[in-house]
């Protein structure tokens, strides 16, 4: 992406941006308001820039915003308000039928994914009656059917216990797909190659997490100390 | 009844969505004009008989039907009053009735075959510019968000309660407005991240090596 800005509602929120993103495991961390959403849906074509390019995998999300969504996977904060169908292989297939699958075929291959994740009988379950765990599963499956390059994670998990948490990133790691994720628990980003620091729209740190992650900590201990009641 | 289907495997539910569906139809106009409460009562009793395909979850599941009951013994009341209660009987047995094979038919009919059994219906509203997909997708949201916002509007009851330890009533109605639009909100943004009501089928202009059909 290239000197990409954002604004909404007058101010701005996303400032001369240019960055490219190529490592497979991509942190992007930050205080709220820094930008962090607004920059990932970007991506995807969910936000337009009123400056400046973004281009994924070859297209310009500008130009083709649905190719660009095709191709970023987008799993969001709380799963019920990405699950879209009342059962979990209707949610699951209805991304496949989104690409042009029949219906027959698109059930097959939900049916067949849900299988490979050990979740065989939960076809025809109603995602009203699943835990929260389960519910994350599902939002990653269902976007992951579709088999986006991209998969973007805009602070998932976070209602979750650490050991269902640990039990989902855990299943991350083993994807093919380039895996960029917001997050406020840094130990969620274990094994990441790249960690972005935003702050007020722009970069403030950009590089390893071994390196990044101490400054972030002890930027963010330090505003705990001064926060005014306006600033929570 | 906006109600989830209960998975099983009964003959109930290997029938497909499209049969099932217009044998309910059929069966409104066939017991429209009856008028005997022996018929009534009969077609109720064989209702009930056919529900068993659901076992005791669906019978159990019907407690949820407990408002249309009490609407009904008002309907009953109200005949009675007015001098017409073989005729009331009539009629609370008739919907009786409907409402156990319109639910029985909810319950073993699974949301995606019965929006494409729903399909050829609702194909000619392309003609006039409304696409039917649309309304497909539509009705899925009705479904599934149903009990994702009486989640809600418990959640924002309980925090009235906890404060005021009153029952809110219609107090909350509007900040629960504002909370179910700003789900809207999110849930809008999470479909247009999947392709948006209308899919990829437009986009042509990408393959890069993705499966596509």
């Amino acid at each position: 992406m290239s000197d990409v800005t954002v604004e909404r509602g007058g101010h701005v929120v996303i400032a001369n941006l240019s960055l490219i993103l190529d490592e497979s495991r991509i942190a992007i961390v930050g205080l709220n308001g820094s930008g962090k959403s607004t920059l990932v849906r970007t991506f995807n074509g969910l936000i337009s820039p009123s400056g400046g390019e973004v281009v994924v995998h070859g297209i310009d999300v500008g130009k083709a915003p649905k190719a660009a969504a095709r191709a970023v996977g987008f799993v969001f904060q709380n799963p019920d308000h990405q699950i879209i169908f009342p059962t979990v292989a209707e949610d699951v297939a209805f991304g496949l039928r989104q690409i042009g699958y029949s219906k027959a075929d698109a059930r097959g291959m939900a049916v067949a994914m849900l299988r490979e994740y050990g979740c065989d009988d939960w076809a025809d379950r109603p995602i009203s009656e699943l835990s929260e765990g389960q519910k994350h599963l599902v939002c990653i499956l269902s976007v992951l059917a579709m088999e986006p390059e991209v998969l973007v994670l805009d602070e998932p998990f976070s209602s979750l216990d650490i050991a269902v948490r640990q039990n989902l990133l855990s299943r991350l790691k083993s994807l093919r797909q380039q895996i960029i994720m917001i997050n406020h628990d840094l130990d969620a980003f274990d094994g990441f190659e790249r960690m972005i620091w935003l702050k007020d729209g722009t970069v403030h740190a950009d590089g390893a997490p071994s390196a990044v992650a101490p400054l972030y900590r002890l930027h963010a201990m330090q505003m705990a100390e001064n926060l005014a009641p306006k600033n929570l | 009844m906006i109600s989830a289907y209960i998975p099983g495997e009964s003959w109930f539910h290997r029938i497909s969505a499209g049969p099932k569906l217009l044998g309910l139809c059929a069966l409104t106009v066939l017991l429209f004009p009856v008028d005997k409460p022996g018929i009534a009562a009969l077609a109720f009793s064989v209702a009930l008989v056919l529900f068993s395909a659901v076992g005791w979850e669906g019978y159990r599941r019907l407690m949820a039907l407990r408002p249309v009951v009490y609407l009904l013994v008002f309907l009953l009341i109200f005949h009675a009053l007015t001098g017409t209660f073989v005729s009331g009987l009539v009629t609370v047995f008739r919907l009786f009735t409907m409402i156990l094979l319109a639910t029985l038919v909810t319950f073993t009919t699974r949301m995606e075959d019965m929006l494409d059994a729903l399909n050829p219906v609702l194909t000619p509203l392309n003609f006039i510019g409304i696409s039917s997909r649309r309304i497909a997708l539509a009705i899925a949201l009705v479904i599934r968000f149903t009990p994702v916002l009486i989640g809600l509007a418990e959640e924002l009851g309980a925090a009235y309660r906890a404060r005021t330890g009153k029952r809110a009533g219609p107090r909350l109605t509007a900040p629960f407005a504002v909370l179910a639009l700003r789900t809207a909100d999110h849930v809008s943004e999470a479909l247009a991240a999947r392709g948006g009501a209308d899919g990829f089928e437009d986009t042509a202009e990408f393959d890069g090596g993705l499966p596509k059909k």
